[in-house]
């Protein structure tokens, strides 16, 4: 290891196969710069404006009630829904790469699965601003819960709603235990690698005393497969909770059963996007291109082809139901949706969510870091379009044409929305500072030093079919 | 329940046959494995090990083939003299045939999907995989009860392919553009024209590898193809479900049909796949090569796709309860009749318990899932429970006058027929063949895997 | 890694915490540990910076109860669910909401799966936090500075001197046999508590209290009565400026906000003064023609259509003769009761004047309600245009036909 003074914390360190101390040493030396690079700086500083834009738009929204939005009849239910079916779903890959991918023993994940974590964290917080502020009188939030009241009145537990409350709550708790439990090895790195007091104090705290004794480490990767085991059906009800909130309507364009899964496979595309729009820059400005290699990166666009026609598919599905099942408003839904007032959105989004990551196909392509950035931010795009035509597009044109109307954001909506990024942002860039950006423990268990490749828990009577070297 | 064990009997072997396929199995096995050659290497060592079907598939096939002929000729009595003009008759062989259907393209799903992801445990299974879903071509034979009527526009279970039933019915006649004979006999060329293409292409290419200088070739080929194939796998599917399904009740529509079947695809294959694992190695076939760790992962995905089966099952029934619309709920209405205790719901409530939480309890320990014995309990009563849920699905289309199940010999018929026959047909296909991928290049890694 | 300790002479046996051995690969470590086990060790344990394959079976390492705990907590979950959701919307204030079931099982299914998740990961990560022993503030492999490394690349071995088998020289010698790269005596820690600080204890209860503290005053403030009125955080909707039905306002000597018109007076606009055109009269009955503000055009007679196919089909059908969708409804019903809504085509209303059909809209007749709300006037004048249309289609002769047409009939 060169002395700090040597090298530049924020490059990839010199070429040879990952050591331990190589791993160790390029993660760690982001936490004991005395400074993050300027490209933090710069970002953070665009971060917290743009937090401060979000702050500043919901209080004003507080302050002067729900009018100040463009929420409207017929579209009674507009941004605020929007922007968190949004954050929720991008929430979800990250919950995948950890648990699913670990479940099907994907070693790939290791490298990202820590950030890929905490950008779940981050999102479902984004995402829970909207349902706490849209409700029109945010002081009120625990008529929500299970709390005795004066009023002798419970939660209606018939509600998607209320199932929401549950849902969402429950994901981020479980994304926080599960984020932090995984995390006590790496803390426990930090500690012993610190540089001030302060910093040795802190992390030490946080990790408990962890001092990587086998017995520990028997029991941690217990509790890690057990939580990886309850967090995939987890993440599957989360989002499919979040979509009973249009499909158990009548609604023709919100009520299908494939909803569930619809909306599973769709955050798992839109979370992806975002892992890799994160990724890129964070692998370029973080040195750590070898860590988080372009390999990793085209797996991740795999994930994306895959997932972005589950969700065509599911687009298909619907459409074509909606002819067969001869209900005349279904039909017209859909007519509505493609040449109606808001088609522009719908094209937006079939682009962004069908078209352009077919382009994923060639290899060059999905193995380019450029291309895997536009791409994924494309598809951001195109699945906040998804749930804005889902939503907004069936609220204009229900039932009854005496009821039809138009809805037109306002700027406090574009604001809040917005400014939901810079809460992301700026959670996300303390978190690369702050915290270990990349799982160290796991990524070398699974180096090719680190003994084989695979999950190593034995089951006692196992071990006579093991053939040890 | 008598259709259980019309399965377990056709499922497997009794044991005196076993005893002579083991003597004929093992000494035509020793000619037969040094047919595989390279790839060898770091785990257990495969070459030793009996890779080929020998003659405990001349047993089998005779054995299924004879079964399934006699069943099928059973049922057909049966339904002659129901007088109905074989509409019971037409009803079973329904849930027969897509119960079988499941396993068939269960199968086809597993190998693209093996080959898409590049899984590397599954490589030693692959083949079993392939050669279940080369039975396409026979399938299609084998769908021919339940075809040919509606080509001819008289099918007396599918009321929209017949041109006059559709006249005084706007709904019908406004789905008649899909909803028709001519239509669905594209349809249906094209769905198992692909399948068959589709199985071909999977088995021969494994195949044509094993005895390939550079196996990697083909194995990219195979990969690449995965994509499309999936997409076209999933269309597939989905309509042939919806139109051999679906379409009995012409004026329901649920969005997640494909998705309800494709469960039950992968539920039963992965449960298929685990008893033909078990009876091949007791017969000393494939028995150094798939090992426990194998059995576990097919118990963990048996695991999961119950779970994902009740998901599906749930979100369907679920948002069409809570949105309560007439047009919808008929369907569900039907199968709930008599409550919890009694007709349709007691079937109702037999799946919920019997494919759900109950498996869910049985299948959640690991050491469930390794043991052989148990697996293959869960197995069998998973495939039984598929082949429940294609009846819940088929046969309240009998009408408002039969207010339960009516279980009967018809039915046992058509499903040990349809069974037997298509695994005669496995094994037929099978003769000769290496059960197993020698040549593939990630075969030591699916031999030697440890579990979680 | 803490405070400094006194320099000791050399470390007596009552004084030694254990040996502490260091590996550079994960597989020594491994082949270290079969030895050591084998030996019959019991107080002795391994460490590194991630789980090493194979360790468990190298140690011995018995599978943890920690599955148990977590099915035990899942079981809990859901049977929480199941209770809370029956009692709170079934049993203690049974809600119905849009006709469900008044426990409405399928409706209650996501939240027993949520909680069943959310009581087994929180179980999960305490139990294995327990049954770890963490948080372990100190230990005596601390004061070793190399050990420092294994979080990073390295891995130790450590045999206890309390294990019933340690002996200083054979422990040492059999150390030596696994080829470790350095041995250390690891000393006992006398100086650094390996409990927690009481200062820190007592603050973090304080702290735990005080943060109840705002809590309980709000429970208490819920379940209290006062007869003061509530204070308003956001001014706007709870006090805003304009009198509401039933409430107070001062300017008024009785003191209500709500009043009637003034006597006498008509709001500007409304004076209606025209009877021919708003009420259907005149000369001293009804009209027997249309105003003339109202164009007897293909526009009217088309908004006329229109108007009645949204307001008086439901009853009185499409054709006027009385059978629209509602009385179809209650005819099948047959509560009783019922009578059929008038057929417009017969001749008793064919021959009433289009003033008292414009009547007969505004004020409604017998069981019809009034639609002088619903319908202004011109729309009610373009609905008797094509109620008279209605009417001449019922009661027509051949000579209403067009000639062209007449062949068609025959």
């Amino acid at each position: 290891m060169a002395a700090a003074s040597d090298f530049n914390p924020f490059q990839a360190p010199p070429k040879g196969d990952n050591t331990f101390a190589q791993i160790t040493d390029n993660v760690t030396r982001i936490m004991e710069a005395p400074k993050p690079p300027r490209a933090w700086y710069i970002a953070m500083g665009i971060a917290l404006s743009m937090l401060t834009m979000f702050l500043g738009s919901i209080t004003w929204a507080a302050w002067n009630g729900i009018g100040v939005w463009g929420n409207m009849m017929p579209v009674a239910w507009a941004f605020p829904i929007v922007n968190f079916v949004f954050w929720i779903g991008i929430g979800h890959a990250g919950t995948l790469i950890s648990a699913v991918l670990f479940l099907f023993r994907q070693n790939w994940r290791t490298a990202i699965n820590r950030f890929a974590e905490a950008m779940t964290i981050f999102a479902v917080m984004c995402a829970g601003v909207f349902p706490g502020v849209h409700i029109g009188r945010p002081w009120l939030p625990y008529y929500m819960m299970p709390i005795p009241n004066q009023m002798g009145m419970w939660p209606q537990y018939r509600s998607p709603l209320e199932w929401d409350i549950f849902a969402v709550s429950t994901y981020a708790t479980v994304s926080i235990l599960f984020w932090y439990m995984g995390m006590i090895p790496d803390f426990a790195t930090f500690r012993d690698r610190s540089t001030s007091t302060v910093k040795r104090l802190a992390y030490g705290i946080v990790a408990m005393g962890w001092r990587g004794s086998s017995r520990q480490w028997h029991r941690y990767e217990r509790a890690y497969l057990i939580l990886a085991a309850l967090a995939t059906p987890l993440v599957l009800s989360v989002h499919s909770v979040v979509s009973f909130d249009f499909a158990t309507a009548q609604l023709p364009g919100w009520h299908a059963t494939i909803f569930p899964p619809y909306f599973v496979a769709g955050a798992i595309f839109g979370g992806f996007a975002m892992v890799v729009t994160l990724a890129v820059p964070a692998r370029q400005f973080f040195g750590l291109k070898r860590i988080i290699t372009i390999r990793h990166l085209e797996l991740m666009n795999k994930v994306m082809i895959a997932t972005g026609l589950l969700v065509g598919y599911a687009y298909g599905m619907e459409f074509f139901i909606s002819w067969y099942g001869g209900s005349s408003y279904e039909g017209f839904t859909f007519v509505n949706r493609l040449f109606g007032p808001y088609s522009w959105a719908y094209w937006t989004m079939i682009s962004c969510n069908v078209i352009f990551p077919q382009l994923f196909w060639f290899k060059n392509i999905r193995t380019n870091v450029w291309a895997t950035l536009l791409i994924g931010m494309i598809v951001n795009v195109g699945m906040w379009f998804e749930r804005f035509v889902i939503i907004c597009t069936s609220l204009t044109r229900d039932f009854l044409p005496s009821s039809w109307g138009y809805y037109v954001p306002t700027k406090f909506d574009f604001m809040t929305l917005g400014g939901s990024f810079g809460l992301f942002f700026t959670l996300f860039l303390l978190f690369c500072r702050y915290l270990p950006m990349v799982a160290m423990s796991e990524v070398k268990a699974f180096s090719p030093a680190g003994g084989h490749a695979r999950p190593h828990l034995h089951h006692g009577h196992d071990d006579a079919a093991h053939a040890h070297h | 329940m008598a259709t259980e064990k019309g399965k377990q009997d056709a499922g497997k072997q009794p044991t005196k046959s076993a005893e002579k396929a083991d003597g004929g199995g093992s000494s035509g096995g020793s000619s037969g494995s040094s047919g595989g050659s390279g790839g060898g290497g770091q785990g257990p060592d495969y070459t030793a090990d009996n890779i080929r079907l020998g003659a405990a598939g001349q047993s089998m096939f005779s054995m299924a083939a004879g079964v399934g002929a006699l069943g099928l000729a059973a049922a057909v009595g049966l339904g002659s003299m129901a007088g109905d003009g074989f509409r019971r008759f037409s009803l079973s062989y329904v849930t027969a045939f897509m119960w079988v259907l499941t396993l068939g393209l269960g199968a086809l799903f597993w190998v693209i999907l093996q080959n898409l992801v590049n899984a590397h445990w599954s490589i030693v299974l692959r083949r079993v995989g392939e050669l279940i879903a080369a039975q396409a071509p026979l399938l299609a034979v084998l769908s021919l009860p339940i075809v040919v009527p509606i080509f001819m526009g008289n099918s007396s279970i599918y009321i929209w392919s017949n041109h006059e039933a559709i006249q005084h019915n706007h709904l019908l006649e406004h789905k008649a553009a899909y909803l028709n004979p001519t239509a669905f006999l594209i349809r249906f060329v094209v769905y198992f024209g692909f399948w068959t293409l589709l199985s071909r292409f999977y088995l021969n290419s494994s195949l044509a590898q094993d005895s390939s200088k550079d196996p990697k070739v083909i194995m990219g080929k195979m990969r690449a193809s995965a994509g499309p194939a999936m997409i076209g796998f999933a269309l597939t599917m989905t309509f042939c479900a919806i139109d051999l399904l679906m379409s009995l009740d012409p004026l329901w529509f649920s969005t997640i049909f494909g998705v309800y079947y494709l469960a039950s695809c992968v539920l039963g294959n992965n449960s298929f796949v685990a008893l033909v694992a078990m009876w091949l190695n007791k017969r000393g076939i494939l028995s150094k090569s798939v090992t426990t760790e194998h059995f576990h992962d097919l118990g963990k995905m048996m695991f999961a796709f119950t779970i994902f089966w009740a998901y599906v099952g749930f979100s369907q029934f679920m948002l069409i309860w809570y949105a309560n619309i007439p047009e919808e709920t008929g369907w569900f209405k039907e199968r709930f009749e008599g409550g919890w205790f009694g007709g349709w719901g007691m079937l109702s409530a037999t799946l919920l318990f019997g494919h759900f939480v109950i498996p869910f309890f049985g299948l959640v320990s690991r050491h469930i899932k390794r043991r052989r014995p148990t697996l293959a309990f869960w197995a069998v009563w998973q495939l039984v429970m598929i082949y429940l849920d294609m009846y819940w699905l088929v046969m309240p289309t009998i009408g408002e006058h039969t207010p339960g199940p009516p279980f009967a010999l018809v039915d046992l018929a058509c499903a040990v027929g349809v069974l037997g026959v298509f695994i005669a047909g496995i094994a037929l296909r099978a003769r000769n063949l290496n059960l197993m991928p020698t040549n593939d290049p990630r075969l030591p890694k699916s031999l030697a895997f440890e579990n979680i | 890694m803490s405070a400094d300790h006194k320099p000791q002479a050399e470390p007596t046996a009552a004084e030694l915490h254990g040996i502490l051995a260091e590996y550079d690969t994960p597989d020594q470590l491994v082949s270290a540990a079969k030895q050591v086990r084998d030996a019959g060790f019991e107080k002795w344990d391994t460490y590194s910076p991630f789980p090493v394959h194979g360790i468990d079976a190298a140690m011995g390492i018995k599978m943890t109860i920690l599955p148990w705990l977590t099915l035990g907590a899942g079981l809990t979950g859901l049977a929480t669910a199941i209770t809370m959701q029956w009692w709170m919307n079934a049993y203690d204030y049974p809600w119905l909401i849009s006709g469900k079931p008044i426990w409405s099982i399928p409706a209650n299914v996501p939240i027993m799966f949520e909680l069943t998740v959310l009581f087994s990961a929180i179980t999960t990560l305490v139990g294995m936090l327990m049954l770890n022993g963490l948080p372990h503030p100190s230990h005596p492999l601390d004061l070793v500075k190399r050990f420092g490394r294994v979080t990073d690349d390295k891995f130790f071995l450590l045999i206890q001197a309390a294990d019933a088998k340690f002996d200083e020289k054979d422990t040492r010698d059999l150390i030596d046999a696994t080829h470790p790269v350095a041995v250390e005596s690891v000393l006992e820690d006398r100086v650094t508590p390996d409990t927690f600080p009481p200062g820190l204890i007592y603050g973090l209860i304080v702290v735990t209290c005080g943060a109840l503290v705002p809590v309980a005053l709000a429970v208490k403030a819920r379940h209290s009565k006062s007869d003061k009125p509530r204070i308003h955080l956001i001014q706007d909707m709870d006090a805003q400026p304009k009198y509401k039905a039933q409430r107070e306002n001062p300017i008024f000597a009785d003191g209500r906000a709500d009043r009637e018109a003034l006597p006498g007076t008509v709001a500007v606009g409304h004076l209606n003064e025209d009877d021919h055109f708003y009420r259907g009269r005149a000369q001293g009955g009804w009209a027997r023609t249309f105003p003339s503000q109202v164009d007897l055009s293909e526009e009217t007679m088309a908004r006329g259509k229109a108007r009645f196919g949204i307001y008086c089909t439901p009853c009185h059908g499409q054709s006027g003769l009385g059978d629209g969708m509602v009385h179809k409804r209650a005819d099948a019903l047959a509560q009783g009761g019922w009578i059929q809504p008038t057929n417009m085509t017969q001749e008793y209303v064919r021959l009433q004047p289009v003033g008292e059909l414009f009547n007969t809209i505004s004020n409604g007749v017998r069981n019809m309600p009034a639609y002088a709300a619903q319908i202004p006037p011109e729309d009610r004048w373009a609905i008797i245009m094509y109620v008279r249309a209605l009417q001449r289609s019922q009661a027509g002769s051949l000579n209403d036909v067009p000639e062209s047409e007449r062949g068609s009939l025959k």
